[in-house]
């Protein structure tokens, strides 16, 4: 079964970044965001960020913690569960 | 008098369309995914520019009188948590560098303009004054008559790009700039924009001591 | 006499505010090492996050109508020397990236209609122009970052072309929310206060307010701008090409210009860690063995004005005989040619100055004297 925080996550990438042409399920656990085959860059990164602060509680601080952030959507999922409110971790209604 | 000879010439005047219609009809001119990402001023002075194929080697003038209007106000809107995406593409000279950005463009000289009364007039004189051989002058406007509610935007979506070399065989026109001319002379971008688009000739004083004057052959 | 594009383009005169004060007084505070930025919240009085800003002082960044800037730029140009500015002969070319845009936040803050009044760039410029006096001759450049660099190739042009006798750049760029949010929501306004051209883990900038002026004419003695260049990358917003070449191919007319002279160079670093490390090392190369300094790691980044700003306190330099160093820089630094600590610069002929904005936009002068 899907990772729910996963298909979250990816969910999230798409509406943020208004990916029209690609699906949620199309983007891959592992590979990185930025700077493959998604054609994200450091803004879209940024533009993430702001998303996942506001959906998550977590903070971000610099542009560095970004990238690293961002490795792949895996990551990110670790990072989030790590330092978020178990609240926010909650399904979405 | 300073003068240049006119050698192409390209308008977006797309009338009341909005910006998912304009992005549906120029995302061909760019990558995949670029135009997710642009306003509407960028797309059309992308229409404007890619018939002219902008190089390295020329000067680019860009001018624009309320710039990025929609980028701006969704911009202001995002606080507290305030778009990274919408600040940087709310700045000047956003439009022109998200085209050559998405074409990978790199040009020497690159002159943005804003201003309003005698933007046209000094345009075209940073233009015409532009070392290399060939300047190419662009501007426009997106639709945002009311911004933040206080009115002040453009009324109209427009956007033009002119070449303009120091060679008149083959000119469509030329665009000069001539001494005197009344202290208080002014043109606005939107009605060079429409004496552009028609090829009608201008003559009038555009700015102190500088009075325009566009022609065609 | 000789024709127009063959005379030195003088410096007339230059001034400059920053929150250390006005030229004179910001070259003194950069030489005992004073740090004019402090951490502040990042939205002013809507709080948030501890920021590193450098407003004048007393200024809120919360915009009043009219702002509290303009008796700034009244001090300011109060040193301007006079002429009818703005008349066909007397160019104005106003330079700024952001204008009045604190207005428009403002204004979408509390909805007083009375800070539309200089809102829009246009609005600023008529506003302020009126207000000093001016005719209508005024070109408003918008640059971003080396929006002061470009006023100044443009005024050389008109003065070489024979359109002026004189031309006026005025720079000015006062930081609000809507702009210490953007660069917050960027991440390197990020409560680390900037080292510029070191090599840290993470890259921070700081923010201030900056608002200067030159005039320039042709002819000799004095101060001159001996070279002046620009180069656009185009290959992404808020980065560059990681082989440098953007900077190399702006820098490569003005070190054409500058063979054979003893140089120190002014250049950009805002605290950020890849435009830095590219910046220090092409300029390193391009300018073996030229002392680097950045006084941002003091005044913050004053973004549109602060090619300006930057010339202004480097003639102030000049005048001292002693550059003051780049403040708030910890070694290792990207190079050796990094001056962290100030230096004697009477043995010196020329400074070049180089800024850099947002789309990889370059842009660099080289300053030489008598």
């Amino acid at each position: 079964m899907a990772d729910a925080l996963l298909v979250r996550l990816k969910q999230l990438i798409v509406d943020t970044l208004k990916l029209d042409d690609l699906r949620a399920d199309q983007i891959p656990d592992d590979e990185p965001l930025i700077g493959s085959g998604l054609n994200l860059d450091s803004i879209d990164a940024l533009e993430l960020v702001v998303q996942l602060e506001r959906e998550f509680g977590i903070k971000i601080r610099s542009s560095e913690e970004t990238r690293a952030i961002l490795s792949s959507v895996a990551h990110l999922a670790a990072y989030v569960r790590a330092h978020a409110p178990p609240e926010k971790l909650l399904p979405l209604p | 008098m300073i003068e240049r000879f006119i050698h192409a010439v390209a308008v977006e005047d797309p009338g009341p369309e909005e910006p998912a219609q304009t992005r549906d009809r120029l995302r061909d001119l760019f990558p995949p995914g670029a135009t997710r990402r642009m306003t509407q001023l960028g797309l059309v002075i992308g229409g404007v520019l890619h018939p002219l194929d902008p190089r390295e080697t020329d000067a680019i003038v860009y001018a624009s009188t309320h710039a990025e209007t929609r980028a701006l106000e969704a911009y202001l809107a995002s606080f507290p948590n305030a778009s990274p995406m919408l600040f940087q593409t709310s700045i000047h000279p956003s439009a022109v560098q998200q085209v050559l950005i998405a074409w990978e463009r790199p040009v020497g000289q690159f002159f943005p303009l804003a201003g309003r009364l005698q933007i046209v007039a000094h345009a075209v004189q940073t233009a015409l004054l532009a070392s290399g051989s060939r300047s190419i002058l662009c501007g426009g406007e997106e639709r945002k008559p009311v911004l933040l509610g206080q009115g002040a935007g453009s009324a109209i979506t427009f956007a033009f790009a002119l070449a303009l070399t120091p060679d008149p065989a083959g000119a469509l026109g030329a665009l000069a700039l001539a001494g005197g001319g009344a202290p208080d002379g002014r043109l606005l971008l939107c009605d060079f924009f429409a004496a552009v688009r028609d090829r009608r000739p201008l003559r009038q004083a555009a700015a102190p001591g500088l009075e325009l004057i566009l022609s065609w052959t | 006499m000789a024709p127009p594009d063959s005379q030195p383009l003088r410096l007339r005169a230059t001034g400059c505010r920053t929150a250390l004060g006005d030229a004179r007084a910001t070259c003194a505070g950069l030489l005992l090492g004073r740090r004019a930025l402090e951490l502040l919240p990042v939205l002013g009085s809507e709080g948030g996050d501890p920021v590193p800003l450098a407003p004048l002082p007393g200024r809120n960044l919360m915009e009043t109508a009219p702002p509290a800037w303009l008796s700034c730029l009244d001090e300011l140009a109060a040193e301007i020397p006079p002429a009818p500015w703005g008349s066909a002969r007397h160019p104005v070319f106003v330079t700024s990236s952001n204008f009045g845009v604190g207005s428009l936040y403002a204004v979408q803050r509390t909805g007083d209609p009375r800070h539309f009044a200089t809102g829009m760039p246009f609005a600023t410029v008529e506003f302020i122009g009126a207000r000093l006096g001016w005719g209508t001759n005024v070109t408003v450049v918008s640059h971003a970052c080396v929006s002061a660099h470009v006023g100044l190739l443009l005024a050389e042009r008109g003065l070489r072309a024979g359109l002026a006798d004189r031309a006026l750049v005025f720079s000015f760029d006062f930081i609000s929310p809507f702009v210490t949010g953007g660069f917050h929501a960027l991440k390197i306004l990020n409560g680390g206060m900037p080292a510029p051209f070191s090599a840290r883990a993470t890259g921070s900038i700081g923010l201030g307010d900056g608002a200067a002026f030159a005039v320039l004419e042709l002819g000799q003695g004095g101060y001159r701008l001996s070279a002046q260049a620009t180069h656009n990358e185009m290959h992404h917003f808020t980065g560059n090409r990681p082989d440098g070449a953007g900077f190399a191919t702006c820098l490569a007319p003005v070190a054409a210009a500058a063979a054979g002279r003893r140089l120190w160079i002014k250049g950009h670093g805002t605290g950020t860690l890849e435009a830095g490390r590219l910046e220090s090392v092409t300029l390193a190369s391009v300018f073996p063995g030229a002392p680097l300094v950045s006084w941002k790691g003091s005044l913050g980044h004053t973004l549109g004005s602060c090619g300006l700003v930057e010339l202004a306190v480097a003639i102030a330099a000049l005048d001292s005989g002693r550059t003051p160093g780049t403040i708030a820089a910890e070694p290792p630094c990207f190079t050796d040619t990094v001056a962290i600590a100030p230096f004697a610069n009477g043995g010196f002929d020329g400074v070049v100055l180089a800024s850099n904005a947002f789309g990889g936009a370059h842009a660099a002068c080289l300053l030489s004297h008598d």
